[in-house]
């Protein structure tokens, strides 16, 4: 048997190659002929509901339906004879028996818009005209494709049901439905959720949720698939709902690092009506997640800001942007050097970025510029230590076909939704050994094969034992680690002291679990590993960072297929930024500041001779160095969620601050000048994806107002700064070009030739087609490096207090009874506290539900009533009102790591029965 | 009490004998338990087979013979199949229908009885018959049926 060979078929009398394993409307499609379809989808699996794609194949009985029949060589295949013509017709009678149609049937279909009076007394419910998909609908073109000369000779029925519009985002009509079963497919076949099926039997066969109940309830992720696949008015977006659109402008989404292919249709008032994912890219195969698909509004919000604005003493006051450029420039020639900071949120492209960090750095004389975003670079920094890259190895939506994937301290179907389904997909076809490793319960623990539950703050020490398992069993990649690895001897030597029953304890993870995660991960062919650092002490997160990488290393996870390691980003272009030198300690293409060749390269390549070579500030650093008035000036552009109370704070202690912004946001009332950004939907640039894919964005609507690009602003502000150099472009073309001719990774990438797949970096003279594996020749200049592994920190618990005590409040509890008493003079709530703990804790305690207990903690002592109903072993929480805890909030040291705000302290206690 | 038909669905979905599990075996097993589909046996069932809610409803709402509400105190069948119908099954229906005062099948008013048309039970030799509470009534007269149905259900109840 001749696999992987083309095969050759005729269809309509002409000669057409399909690939193994095409069906024949794959192979007809391919060649330009048309077979009408309408529940065919391509990119899933053939269904063979519809019946609307039969075809007659010469030799063969019956007519086969052409999407579930496969290509086969000598094929001899009719796709319009009028056999055929005639079954297909007879489908359509039947489902417009069930279907509104009365202008399908109408001569002047073509002729009537929504608001002309119907001639024939047709129902509102019954026209096209008023249907929210009219013109974009399948059924509507496919009738008309087919001569079914305007007659439908069935009795037709309406179904009567109500619309569904109580559940957010889009409704639900289920009276247009033609049960093709394309959204339920989509949900469960390529999204992997089933939140909706198909319910009851033939005739009243309908799509809905279990009992009827909302999506709410049903598991809805309203990620719109099944509103993008809808062939009819069934399930539409409520935005925009009956608008048509002028034009689809393909682009990426600005939502997450995923960097997800949209089309975003633009209607005739220049507005953004709807995003639709793109099934032809490679970054997200289609699929879009509800902030993709249904938060693009903010575009055309009127609440953007429309011109500079210049704070005066009666607030703000318009300016024009010559005004302002000029404003700027003469304030900031008196801050150069250190006393200047440039912060960039991460939406700014490429190119905007590139420019900024130029500008910084050659007018400015300031290595203080950073990418705005809650980790920083800590997520990313010691990868290039150990494996020479700050950024994810491989491919996400490749990932479906990995046997083991370990998801480590990552909300990933909140934020960035699309690079869960192939781990989702993978699951569902049951290849896929699925671990979550988190301390919350996250959507994906739902679908984990293992969910490893550490206590909370015990994630490194869980690292460890699976880490100290692997080597002990021997599970390691020994040819890879003598192949590619140093350090491996002295990372040995240090698990020795590990005692992995200790570590089950500490972490509460059953020690089986453990056991089997490692064997998973480093045995099994394919293995990835994605993480973020969500609820990671920031002390910790370094730790964290090395032993992840050292489980990949020694797993021999890299330079192979569906396997690697990524770093969750959680800035949109934070990778970009990075790359094209937006960091206080590389210059573009990670090029060390403190080395002189790299300062000279850049020199002579920007025509300057004093680049700063010491490294700025990061961001979060920045922000504290404004509070000690160290940095005086500073320009941000965009807001990023680094910027909370405290850093507002910071900001206000600034001589002179320049926010560009879209909102006017608190980050942008804190500043001297704002000036108007214009949106992703309104420039052209590119972005880099958390898995290097440089993708284009594509100018889709004007700009709103005088916003402007970052690019256009730094640059005028340059000319107006240093009028004696010609800057750079305005062009993001220009600019990308210039970025490609200094960027060795960059280096061999067309913009042209960046369509629905987008080039993964290093792209360069070795790999003039981008890299989609990357180390697949090991690791380029030195090998890979594991860390020792610090001796054990002494866990938070100890002899005398083996609890933790969770401290959180209650707005409201049933179950106890309040009572206003006089404290002073003034009323004061008093009431007993709850206690709660687990049942197995209270056991060993002899303590049962309702007995008067006392938690000590080195600094506190508390007293309640006990309540065993905790869920976690060795954690006691209790609970206390609202005041009391924002003084107990204020006084902690603990920062909750994605806001940096104050949170409660997790303390060691003991738990105590008073009799 | 919520807990207690919670644990009496894990039972029954626990002690199925058959060695091959499926999602409509573990329906069947609940149907068979309880009389009805309880809206909590659907979650349990769904996370039993790991998949959704929404799928395991598909099933159930497929098969005309789960019932989703409680069952009447007790259960009258009547046979409508080939043999029962030549036998006068129709009559037979009739009749019952009119002493329950329902129309077609279902619960009567007070939750006494519940009625349920049967394609077959396999005794088609001894046609026409009806089952009471799942016992066989055969070779049944239309006279005698409200008869025997109320001694039965009678003497089920004292």
């Amino acid at each position: 048997m001749q696999e992987n060979q083309e095969i050759k078929l005729t269809i309509d009398g002409k000669e057409v190659t399909a690939q193994p394993g095409q069906t024949v409307i794959q192979a007809a499609m391919d060649a330009g002929i048309y077979i009408p379809y309408l529940c065919y989808w391509p990119g899933m699996k053939p269904y063979g509901a519809c019946r609307m794609c039969v075809v007659e194949v010469e030799g063969q009985r019956g007519t086969p339906a052409s999407c579930t029949l496969p290509a086969a060589n000598g094929m001899v295949v009719n796709t319009s004879p009028s056999e055929v013509e005639g079954l297909r017709n007879n489908i359509l009678e039947l489902l417009l028996s069930e279907h509104p149609h009365g202008c399908l049937t109408c001569h002047r279909i073509e002729l009537c818009g929504p608001q002309d009076i119907c001639l024939r007394h047709v129902r509102v419910t019954d026209r096209c005209v008023v249907c929210p998909k009219n013109e974009r609908c399948e059924l509507k073109d496919t009738v008309r494709y087919s001569n079914m000369n305007m007659e439908t000779p069935l009795t037709y029925n309406y179904r009567n049901l109500p619309i569904h519009t109580n559940d957010p985002f889009y409704d639900r009509d289920y009276n247009l439905c033609i049960v093709c079963a394309r959204c339920v497919r989509v949900c469960d076949e390529i999204r992997g959720d089933s939140a909706i099926s198909l319910i009851e039997r033939s005739g009243t066969v309908l799509v809905g949720t279990s009992h009827g109940s909302s999506l709410l309830e049903s598991g809805c992720e309203f990620c719109g698939a099944c509103v993008d696949v809808c062939p009819v008015g069934a399930l539409v977006e409520r935005e925009h709902k009956w608008d048509k659109a002028l034009k689809t402008i393909p682009t990426t989404c600005t939502h997450c690092s995923v960097g997800c292919q949209v089309n975003l249709e633009v209607d005739s008032k220049g507005e953004v009506i709807r995003s639709i994912g793109n099934w032809e890219a490679k970054a997200n195969i289609g699929q879009l997640c509800f902030k993709g698909k249904f938060g693009m509004e903010f575009i055309n919000s009127k609440e953007r800001i429309k011109s500079p604005l210049l704070k005066d003493e009666n607030g703000y006051k318009e300016i024009s942007w010559d005004e302002a450029t000029n404003i700027i420039g003469k304030k900031l020639k008196n801050y150069s050097g250190d006393k200047f900071s440039l912060l960039l949120g991460p939406k700014v492209t490429n190119e905007d970025a590139y420019i900024a960090q130029k500008f910084s750095r050659i007018i400015m004389q300031s290595n203080n510029i950073d990418m705005a975003t809650p980790y920083g670079d800590s997520l990313v920094r010691k990868l290039e230590e150990s494996i020479g890259n700050m950024a994810g190895s491989g491919s996400l939506q490749e990932l479906e076909n990995s046997e083991c994937a370990i998801v480590f301290n990552a909300n990933i179907t909140e934020q960035h939704n699309v690079a869960a389904i192939p781990l989702k997909k993978g699951r569902q076809q049951q290849t896929l050994n699925l671990i979550v490793i988190d301390p919350r319960e996250v959507e994906l623990t739902r679908y984990a094969n293992i969910w490893l539950r550490p206590n909370p703050g015990t994630e490194n020490l869980l690292l460890k034992g699976i880490l100290s398992e692997i080597i002990s069993n021997n599970w390691q990649d020994d040819e890879f680690i003598n192949k590619n690895v140093t350090g491996f001897e002295e990372l040995k030597d240090s698990i020795n002291n590990i005692n992995i029953d200790d570590i089950s304890v500490l972490t509460g993870v059953p020690l089986e679990d453990i056991s089997k995660t490692a064997e998973s991960f480093a045995s099994s062919f394919s293995s990835a590993i994605l993480y973020s650092l969500d609820n990671i002490p920031s002390t910790q997160t370094t730790n964290t960072v090395e032993l992840i990488s050292n489980l990949t290393l020694v797993a021999g996870n890299l330079g192979k297929p569906y396997s690697g390691i990524f770093p969750l980003r959680s800035g949109t272009n934070e990778q970009g930024g990075m790359d094209v030198g937006c960091h206080p300690e590389f210059l573009p293409g990670y090029k060390s500041v403190s080395n002189k060749e790299n300062i000279e390269y850049f020199e002579n390549a920007w025509g300057t001779d004093n680049l700063p070579a010491h490294p700025g500030f990061k961001a979060s650093d920045a922000l504290t160095a404004m509070q000690s008035n160290t940095i005086q000036a500073a320009i941000l552009i965009g807001d990023s969620p680094l910027y909370n109370d405290d850093a507002i704070h910071a900001l206000s202690h600034l001589d002179f601050l320049v926010v560009q912004e879209m909102f006017l946001t608190d980050l942008a009332s804190t500043a001297d000048i704002i000036l108007p950004m214009t949106s992703f939907a309104e420039q052209n640039g590119t972005y880099t994806n958390l898995e290097r894919r440089i993708q284009k964005i594509n100018l889709a609507v004007s700009p709103r107002g005088e916003s402007r690009t970052p690019s256009q602003f730094i640059n005028e502000l340059a000319n107006e700064m240093q009028s004696s150099i010609q800057f750079s472009n305005e062009n993001p073309i220009d600019i990308f070009d210039e970025i490609k001719n200094i960027m060795d990774i960059y280096s061999q990438i067309n913009i042209a030739d960046l369509g629905n797949d987008g080039i993964q970096w290093p792209c360069n003279e070795e790999s003039p087609n981008g890299t989609s594996i990357m180390y697949e020749k090991g690791f380029t200049n030195k090998k890979g490096i594991l860390f020792s592994i610090d001796p054990e920190k002494a866990p938070l618990q100890s002899k005398e207090f083996p609890f933790l005590h969770i401290p959180g409040r209650i707005l409201f509890d049933p179950n106890t009874d309040i009572e206003i008493v006089l404290s002073g003079r003034k009323n004061a709530i008093s009431r007993e506290e709850a206690i709660e703990f687990h049942p197995d804790d209270a056991k060993s305690l002899s303590i049962a539900p309702g007995d008067s207990v006392e938690i000590s903690t080195p600094y506190s002592v508390k007293y309640g009533k006990a309540r065993l109903t905790g869920t976690l072993k060795g954690a006691v929480s209790s609970t206390a009102l609202f005041g009391e805890l924002v003084t107990e909030m204020d006084k902690s040291s603990d920062l909750e790591p994605t806001l940096r705000l104050s949170t409660l302290d997790i303390m060691p206690a003991r738990i105590k029965k008073i009799t | 009490m919520a807990e207690d038909i919670k644990s009496q669905i894990q039972r029954a979905i626990n002690s199925q004998p058959q060695k091959t599990v499926t999602m409509l075996s573990c329906l069947l097993a609940v149907h068979d338990e309880c009389g009805f589909i309880p809206t909590e046996a659907i979650e349990i069932i769904a996370s039993k087979n790991d998949t959704s809610i929404n799928d395991v409803w598909a099933v159930a709402s497929f098969y005309t013979n789960f019932r989703f509400t409680p069952p009447a105190k007790n259960i009258i069948e009547i046979c409508w199949g080939p043999t029962c119908h030549l036998m006068g099954a129709q009559q037979i229906l009739s009749a019952v229908q009119d002493n329950l005062s329902l129309e077609s099948e279902g619960d009567t008013e007070d939750g006494f009885v519940s009625l349920k048309y049967n394609t077959c039970i396999g005794a088609c030799s001894q046609a026409p018959v009806i089952t009471i509470n799942h016992h066989p009534v055969h070779s049944i007269s239309t006279d005698k049926i409200l008869e025997k149905i109320n001694k039965e259900l009678k003497r089920k109840n004292d």
